[in-house]
């Protein structure tokens, strides 16, 4: 579904991806950690160009993304992403900050896309808000109201960076339990996060990036209770 | 009598010698017209020329950068009554059209470099994330610009704006300059006919001071009603 071959990225002089093959396949949850400038925040930010990569190819679906000649913003109508600061569109309703894309891209008339959103809100138990503002809800119900935003334009993938982050603690949970209904649904998921918990629970595949590099990659159990890489067991003495 | 009732008798005297004698009154109210007529075009002009130069100004072409960059320049360093009378008497000496439409343009060129700053500085306010939600979900630039960071641009620049906009309507007192009889002109002219400086100009600050009451009450109104996403 996605397939990275030998990404660099460089920031100036900065090099922070320092050649990343990858590849993801459809149904797969991958969770990927790391320590704090490790780089994994920006390989997930590659895959659907946010960042400009400086060498190396994205394919999705196949299709070579890092050309001139294709358009991005087709590729990201596949591709839904949830940030750390949540993003939502303080100037619009709950609704309508589900249905702007959908709507304007000509996935959905107005009225499908109000009942798809209607939906996607039951599913993150947020109905009673769809006319509410952002400024009015707390920082779980936002982060929910923003992978429901995402899931509008019926993607193939989800990216979350850092997606609790963010979050007071007491509201990381009920976002993790979207996330792992999303995971159980089948959806293909990659997730950069520090929620090690969760990560044992939901990833089918766990990436251990640092220095730029995929040092480590295999099932949770693997990774977890048997990390073959210094780094990982170093990295993992710290955080578990 | 007592003082204040000579004070009014004067006063009265004064008031029908300078608004109500020879229908003077008539001068200030066309007055009125002409200030409203060249600070609402002026006002139109500004914001569009200033959305051009906000773009141009946060574009990558270098080209439309350094002419963004030398308008603002030169318009912040030259006095409007200068830029009024080099429009009025050089740039559109030989164009046939009405005195109060060049005003207007000349009053909207000025304008238009302190709205472009505004606009800049409004559109740099709302935080990248935004940007990088709307591209996130396939918008494009485009549309992400007009559905996304404008609506919450206006919102940061709308204060600003109207600031600007009331202080467009006092710098056009100096139409004076190039023949148009605004209020400013009319009151100065009952002034020369009946020679009393006071009455005339209270009569003028007031009028002024009267229409940029409604206005700015207006304008809060507008401001109250952008604001109604905000955390309550």
């Amino acid at each position: 579904m996605i397939k990275v071959k030998n990404l660099h990225k460089k920031f100036g002089g900065l090099t922070v991806l320092n050649g990343i093959d990858e590849h993801i396949s459809q149904g797969e949850v991958v969770v990927i950690i790391g320590p704090s400038g490790s780089g994994k925040s920006t390989f997930l930010r590659c895959l659907n160009l946010l960042e400009d990569v400086t060498e190396g190819e994205i394919y999705v679906d196949n299709e070579l993304i890092n050309t001139p000649k294709v358009n991005i913003n087709v590729v990201r109508q596949k591709m839904g992403m949830v940030f750390q600061q949540f993003n939502l569109f303080p100037h619009l309703t709950i609704m309508d900050n589900i249905t702007l894309a959908p709507v304007l891209l000509k996935k959905m008339s107005k009225a499908e896309a109000v009942k798809r959103g209607q939906e996607l809100l039951e599913r993150v138990n947020l109905a009673e808000k769809a006319d509410a503002y952002p400024a009015q809800l707390s920082g779980g119900q936002k982060q929910r109201v923003a992978i429901a935003r995402a899931l509008a334009m019926n993607p193939e993938i989800m990216l979350f960076d850092e997606p609790t982050s963010a979050l007071d603690p007491e509201m990381v949970g009920e976002v993790l339990d979207v996330m792992k209904d999303l995971a159980r649904s089948g959806m293909t998921m990659v997730i950069v996060t520090h929620e090690m918990g969760f990560a044992r629970e939901v990833a089918s595949r766990v990436l251990f990036i640092d220095q730029g590099v995929v040092m480590e990659s295999g099932t949770p159990q693997e990774v977890f209770s048997n990390p073959k890489n210094d780094r990982t067991k170093l990295f993992l003495s710290k955080v578990l | 009598m007592t003082g204040i009732s000579v004070w009014f008798a004067d006063f009265s005297d004064l008031f029908y010698k300078c608004f109500i004698k020879d229908d003077r009154y008539r001068l200030l109210v066309s007055g009125v017209g002409v200030t409203i007529k060249v600070s609402l075009l002026a006002v139109l002009i500004g914001i569009l020329i200033g959305i051009l130069v906000a773009v141009s100004n946060l574009s990558r072409n270098k080209l439309f950068k350094a002419i963004g960059s030398i308008y603002t320049d030169v318009i912040r360093g030259t006095p409007s009554v200068t830029q009024l009378m080099v429009i009025y008497f050089v740039f559109f000496a030989s164009v046939n059209l009405n005195k109060w439409i060049i005003a207007a343009i000349a009053f909207g060129v000025n304008s238009g470099a302190y709205v472009s700053e505004i606009i800049r500085g409004g559109i740099l306010s709302v935080d990248h994330g935004q940007t990088e939600a709307g591209r996130s979900l396939g918008l494009n630039a485009f549309q992400t610009m007009t559905r996304i960071v404008i609506p919450q641009a206006v919102k940061n620049i709308f204060p600003a704006l109207c600031n600007e906009f009331i202080v467009l309507i006092k710098e056009t007192a100096i139409v004076g300059y190039v023949g148009l009889m605004d209020i400013q002109k009319a009151g100065d002219f009952i002034k020369s006919a009946t020679y009393e400086p006071g009455m005339p100009l209270f009569g003028t600050a007031v009028i002024y001071y009267v229409l940029i009451k409604i206005l700015t009450l207006t304008l809060r109104q507008v401001e109250n009603h952008l604001r109604k996403s905000d955390a309550r």
